[in-house]
């Protein structure tokens, strides 16, 4: 199966499609001294997620700041950056990001786990997300800088399916 | 030949998206209209056909795969192009919604470029 290697490497090259072909954004890996200041970006913080099921189940998140989310949405849509969006704008913009990484993704890992079926992106709290698979999930994050200003965290926590079942059968065993 | 041009995506953002990106491919249509669902878009192809329809296929209450089945049972909408634009890329979706009647196929993200290559073909 998909490695977390793989996984990270994975999340960035389809991130990175998505930001330049349709944001018109470069993303890059966030080097150490960005990564520093990663805790305050994130202050005021929203998260876009997608859940997935198939042969692994869990979802994909992006993280960032609201002045973040703001610029990606304003860039996607060829606004000015002084133009007025309103906050409904910002999160479809956001949810359809989102949407597009989780295809990008999905269609490298594709031949390894097969398809996976996508749900529709919500808005979530950092919180709902650490719970929402419990113990025996796993985390990958990648800390990408956009453009010169901005930092993002993009997630995917997943179990893959055939773990579960193995864990059912131990406990019938 | 005057054209028209029907964007069916529950994203507000998206259609936005999709209008731009096809007015920068050079592509001109005199009219377009928007749909934001299966339904929507149903209702409106009841006031009169387009030439060409772009449809996402995630979408609530219909999907654009049901979309597509339910359009091509209408006579009046024989002869309309129809376009998935979709994040979905399984060789299984695409030959099963082709299978039901679609005639091309965008993945996004997407480029003016990629909207050129599909859509040319039908501006005729
Ligand atoms: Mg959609």
């Amino acid at each position: 199966m998909v490695d977390d290697i793989c996984i990270s490497d994975v999340l960035l090259a389809g991130a990175k499609e998505v930001f330049e072909t349709m944001i018109f954004m470069d993303l890059e890996e966030a080097s150490e001294p960005d990564r520093k200041i990663e805790d305050d970006a994130m202050l005021g913080s929203i998260t876009f997620k997608i859940d997935f099921e198939g042969n692994m189940q869990g979802c994909l998140t992006i993280c960032c700041s609201t002045p973040c989310a703001k610029t990606i949405a304003t860039n996607m849509l060829g606004m000015e950056p002084d133009e007025e969006i309103s906050e409904a704008e910002i999160r479809d913009a956001l949810g359809e990001v989102t949407n597009m990484v989780m295809g990008s993704v999905k269609t490298r890992v594709q031949d390894e786990v097969g398809n996976l079926q996508v749900s529709i992106p919500t808005v979530v709290s950092g919180r709902d997300l650490e719970y929402s698979l419990g113990d025996g999930a796993s985390k990958i994050s990648v800390i990408v800088s956009l453009g010169d200003e901005y930092i993002a965290d993009i997630s995917w926590l997943c179990r893959e399916a055939h773990k579960l079942n193995r864990k059912r059968e131990d406990k019938q065993a | 030949m005057a054209k028209s041009l029907m964007i069916v995506d529950d994203s507000a953002t998206m259609r936005k998206i999709i209008m731009r990106t096809v007015r920068m491919s050079g592509l001109e249509f005199d009219r377009t209209e928007e749909a934001g669902n299966g339904n929507e878009a149903l209702e409106k192809l009841g006031g009169g056909p387009v030439d060409i329809m772009l449809c996402d296929i995630n979408m609530p209450e219909m999907s654009g795969t049901e979309l597509v089945k339910e359009v091509r049972k209408l006579d009046s909408c024989a002869d309309m192009r129809i376009i998935m634009v979709s994040t979905e890329s399984s060789q299984e979706l695409i030959d099963g919604v082709v299978a039901d009647g679609a005639n091309g196929y965008i993945t996004k993200p997407f480029t003016p470029e990629k909207f050129q290559e599909k859509l040319t073909p039908f501006m005729n």
